[in-house]
C-alpha cells in the first residue's frame, strides 16, 4: 500500500521524537507558524496532493519553515460535525510515518523531518500520499480526499487566518455540546488512593472536580491509556434529567465504592450529591437559614459565612464522602449551563468569593450579577440576609413562598409569628449567639445497640459555653 | 538504560551526573534534572527556558481561566509544551523538572506528565537522572523504573548514613533496581582506607571512588560548567571508568 513511500509507515512509530541533533528541518512549532484543518467539501479530487512552497529537497538543513496541512474530504455520510474528530487524528496518523514527527493540533502543530527520512528521499508529497491512504483506511466513510501542504510563508499566513475562523465556529459548537448529545460519560478513579469511595463522573456539562479534565480530555485519556484510571460509562437509562441521575452512573458508583455510595445526582447538592475527593477547586455548601447555597474556592483564605474556612469545610466533606448539602466542584462546572440546575443554578447562589465571581461574571445571569454578595459585601448570615433583601435577590421571594407554605400547613405558626417579613430562622436578639459547632454529619455513638442516630447538617448554638475542670 | 544518581545533598550528585553525561554524550542521551535545588543545567553549561514545573503551572492557570478550547485535549498541549521545555544540544538533551507543585490537585496533570515523559524517554538510549536529595524519590516511586541506581556519598557520617538508608528503603519498598552501586566522592589517599571501611557498612557495592580534585574545586568557585573539565582530569577519567563498568555489568 505504501510501496511508493521511501520510509516505513506503521503505528509502531507513534511516539517517535526527532531530536534536534537528528533533525533535517523543523516545520511550524514554537519558533514559526503553522496549522492544520479538515474540511468536508463537494467535488474533491481523490488522491490529489498539492505542495505550495518549497519542498523538502529545496529546504536547507537545520532551518525552520512555516507549515500548513489542509485536508479536504468528501463522502455521502460525512457531516460538518465530524471535521473536528477527523482532524484530531492527523497527529496520530502523521506519526505513523517513520522520520516524521507531529505534535499537538490546530494552529499549535510542531513537526520535524529526520535526516534519515530526507536521505531516503522523503518529500512532502509522500506525507500527503500516506495521509490520504491512512485517513481513508481509518474512516471508510471518506470517499475522496485531497491534501494541500503549504510551506510558503504568505500562503501559510493566509491559511492560518482561514483556520482561525473555522476553529471559532467549531468551539461554539463544542460549547453547546451537552449531556443529551452523547452516549458515553467517563469515570475517573485517579483520586481513589486517598478517597477510596470516590469516582468522578465527567460529562460534557460537568468537568472533574479538580478542574483539570473535561469530557474531551477523558475521551482522549481513555484511548491513550486504556488501562489507566479513566474509563467509559455507557450513559444508558436516564432516571432524572434535571437532577442528572443515570442508572449506569449509579451502578458504577456502587461498584467502585464497594457499595458505599449507590446513588448520585450530578447536578444538585441535595438528596444524593456527587461524592467529593479532596482536590476539588471549590465547595458548594447549603446555608439552611436562608435556604441558599454558598460557594467557596481553595484560594479563598478567609472564613466562609458558616464561620469556617475552605480547609475545614473541605475536611468535612472530602475523602469520597457523600454529604447532603455539600458538593465539591470545579470552577469550570460553574460555567456549565447545567450548573446545579436541579437547585435553580445561580438563582440559589447567595455568597461567593469576589475573585471567582469576577472570573465567572460572563456566566452569571446578568440580572443576578449584582445581587450575589461576596466577602466584600457580607460575611455572616445576618449580613447576607440584609444584602439579599436590599438587592432583592430571588431567594427572598423563595423564602416568602416557603413561609407561606409553612403557614398554610401549620396554622399555629400564625399566632407565634405576627411579622410577615420575618424569615423563619433563629432571630438574633440582644444577646449575640455564637455558633459553637457545625457538622454536616454527626453520628451519636449508641450504647444500647441496634440504633444509630445521625444528625445531618446539625448546628449547635449556645448562649454561653462553660468548660469546667472536673 | 536509565541511570539515576541519588544521595545526600552536597555529596556530589551533580558532579557525577554531569560527568556521566559527558562520558555518554556521543550516544543518544537525555539528562533529567529532578532536583528542584540542583544546578545540573549550570554544570552542563546550558540555559533552561522552561521547566516541567512551569508547564504544569501554565496549564493549571489556563485551565482555571477557561482559556483552553473545550475540544482541544490537554494531553496534546502538555506533549507540545514538554517538547518545548527540552533543551536540545548536539551532544545531549536535557529536561528540567523544576519547582514543586503549588496548592490544589495535581493528580490529573501529573498522571498525564508521567505518561508523556515516558513516551519521550523511550526515544533515548541512555537517560541520566539527577534525583532530588534524600529519599523522597524512593517513597514517591518516581525512580521506580530505573536500571542502575548510583548512590553518591562523601566522607561525612551523614552522607554515608543517607546512602545506607537509600539502600534499605529500596528493599523495604520493594523497588527493584537492576543494580545499585555506591560512588565515594571527595576522598584523598590518606583517608581512603578508613573511609572505604566505613562506607562498606552500607552494604552497597562500591563501583568507583573520586578523589578530591583541585580542578573541580576551581570550577566550582568560578561557577564554570563541569562538563568542560579537561578529558584527562582525575574526576573525568574516574567517571569514564565507572561508565564502562556499568556498561559491562549489564
Amino acid at each position: 500500500m505504501f510501496e511508493d513511500i521511501p520510509v516505513d509507515v506503521s503505528p509502531m512509530y507513534e511516539g517517535e521524537r526527532i531530536r534536534a541533533a537528528n533533525m533535517f528541518v523543523e516545520l511550524a512549532g514554537p519558533k514559526s507558524i503553522g496549522a492544520e484543518l479538515v474540511q468536508v467539501k463537494q467535488d474533491v479530487k481523490n488522491g490529489k496532493v498539492n505542495v505550495i512552497g518549497p519542498n523538502l529537497s529545496e529546504m536547507k538543513e537545520g532551518e525552520i519553515y512555516p507549515f500548513g496541512i489542509f485536508i479536504e474530504i468528501m463522502g455521502d455520510k460525512l457531516e460538518k460535525e465530524l471535521e473536528g474528530v477527523i482532524e484530531r487524528r492527523t497527529h496520530e496518523l502523521c506519526n505513523y510515518i517513520k522520520g516524521f514527527m507531529h505534535l499537538n493540533q490546530r494552529d499549535q502543530i510542531w513537526c520535524r523531518v529526520s535526516k534519515e527520512a530526507k536521505d531516503a528521499g522523503f518529500e512532502l508529497e509522500h506525507l500527503g500520499k500516506a495521509l490520504s491512504i491512512l485517513f481513508k483506511e481509518e474512516f471508510p466513510i471518506i470517499e475522496a480526499i485531497s491534501i494541500t501542504l503549504y510551506t510558503d510563508k504568505k500562503e501559510v499566513e493566509a491559511f492560518i487566518e482561514k483556520t482561525t475562523q473555522k476553529y471559532e465556529e467549531r468551539d461554539a459548537r463544542a460549547r453547546e455540546l451537552s449531556d443529551e448529545d452523547v452516549d458515553v460519560f467517563y469515570g475517573c478513579v485517579m483520586c481513589q488512593s486517598f478517597a477510596p469511595t470516590h469516582t468522578c463522573i465527567v460529562t460534557p456539562d460537568r468537568t472533574a472536580l479538580c478542574g483539570a479534565i473535561n469530557w474531551f480530555d477523558c475521551r482522549a485519556a481513555a484511548k491513550m491509556d486504556p488501562d489507566g484510571p479513566i474509563f467509559e460509562i455507557e450513559k444508558g437509562k436516564v432516571l432524572d434529567e434535571i437532577k442528572g441521575e443515570y442508572a449506569n452512573v449509579n451502578a458504577v458508583m456502587a461498584d467502585k465504592s464497594q457499595g458505599t455510595v449507590d446513588r448520585v445526582y450530578l447536578h444538585s447538592v441535595f438528596g444524593y450529591p456527587h461524592t467529593s475527593c479532596g482536590c476539588f477547586e471549590a465547595v458548594a455548601f447549603y446555608i439552611p437559614e436562608l435556604d441558599g447555597v454558598g460557594i467557596v474556592d481553595r484560594d479563598f483564605k478567609g472564613e466562609t459565612p458558616l464561620g469556617i474556612p475552605f480547609s475545614a469545610m473541605a475536611g468535612q466533606c472530602s475523602g469520597g464522602k457523600q454529604v447532603e448539602g455539600f458538593a465539591g466542584l470545579s470552577l469550570e462546572y460553574m460555567r456549565s449551563p447545567k450548573f446545579l440546575q436541579a437547585d435553580n443554578g445561580y438563582e440559589r447562589i447567595i455568597w461567593l468569593p469576589k475573585a471567582i465571581k469576577d472570573s465567572l461574571i460572563d456566566f452569571i445571569p446578568e440580572d443576578l450579577a449584582d445581587k450575589i454578595p461576596t466577602e466584600e459585601d457580607a460575611n455572616s448570615i445576618k449580613e447576607i440576609r440584609k444584602f439579599l433583601r436590599e438587592k432583592n435577590h430571588p431567594i427572598i421571594e423563595r423564602l416568602k413562598e416557603t413561609k407561606k407554605t409553612i403557614k398554610e400547613i401549620d396554622p399555629v405558626e400564625d399566632e407565634t409569628s405576627k411579622d410577615m417579613e420575618t424569615i423563619p430562622e433563629i432571630e438574633v436578639g440582644e444577646v449575640p449567639i455564637a455558633q459553637v459547632a457545625y457538622a454536616p454529619e454527626l453520628t451519636i455513638p449508641s450504647t444500647s445497640g441496634g440504633v444509630k442516630i445521625i444528625f445531618k447538617n446539625a448546628k449547635i448554638y449556645a448562649e454561653k459555653l462553660i468548660i469546667k475542670r472536673k | 538504560m536509565i541511570i539515576a544518581v541519588s544521595g545526600k545533598g552536597g555529596t556530589g550528585k551533580t558532579l557525577l551526573s554531569s560527568l556521566l553525561i559527558k562520558a555518554l554524550s556521543e550516544k543518544n542521551i537525555l539528562a533529567i534534572d529532578a532536583d528542584p535545588d540542583s544546578n545540573l543545567p549550570e554544570a552542563l553549561g546550558v540555559e533552561v527556558i522552561k521547566t516541567v514545573g512551569d508547564v504544569r503551572e501554565e496549564l493549571k492557570i489556563d485551565t482555571a481561566k477557561g482559556n483552553i478550547p473545550q475540544d482541544v485535549n490537554k494531553w496534546d498541549i502538555l506533549d507540545y509544551k514538554i517538547m518545548e521545555s527540552v533543551v536540545e544540544t548536539p551532544k545531549f538533551d536535557l529536561l528540567v523538572m523544576g519547582r514543586p507543585e503549588g496548592s490544589g490537585c495535581y493528580c490529573a496533570v501529573n498522571n498525564m506528565l508521567r505518561k508523556i515523559i515516558e513516551t519521550l524517554s523511550a526515544n533515548y538510549d541512555y537517560i541520566v537522572i539527577d534525583t532530588e536529595a534524600g529519599l523522597e524519590h524512593l517513597s514517591r516511586r518516581t525512580t521506580q523504573n530505573v536500571d542502575i541506581m548510583l548512590v553518591v556519598t562523601d566522607k561525612s557520617k551523614r552522607g554515608i548514613l543517607t546512602a545506607q538508608r537509600i539502600g534499605e528503603l529500596s528493599k523495604e519498598l520493594d523497588i527493584n533496581f537492576k543494580k545499585m552501586f555506591l560512588v565515594v566522592n571527595r576522598i584523598n589517599p590518606d583517608n581512603k582506607d578508613i573511609i572505604i571501611k566505613k562506607v562498606k557498612e552500607t552494604g552497597i557495592e562500591i563501583i568507583g571512588t573520586i578523589y578530591e580534585d583541585e580542578e573541580v574545586a576551581e570550577y566550582d568557585i568560578e561557577g564554570s560548567p563541569l562538563v568542560n573539565l579537561s578529558d584527562n582530569s582525575n574526576s573525568v577519567v574516574t567517571v569514564k571508568k565507572i561508565v564502562s563498568r556499568i556498561l559491562n555489568s549489564n
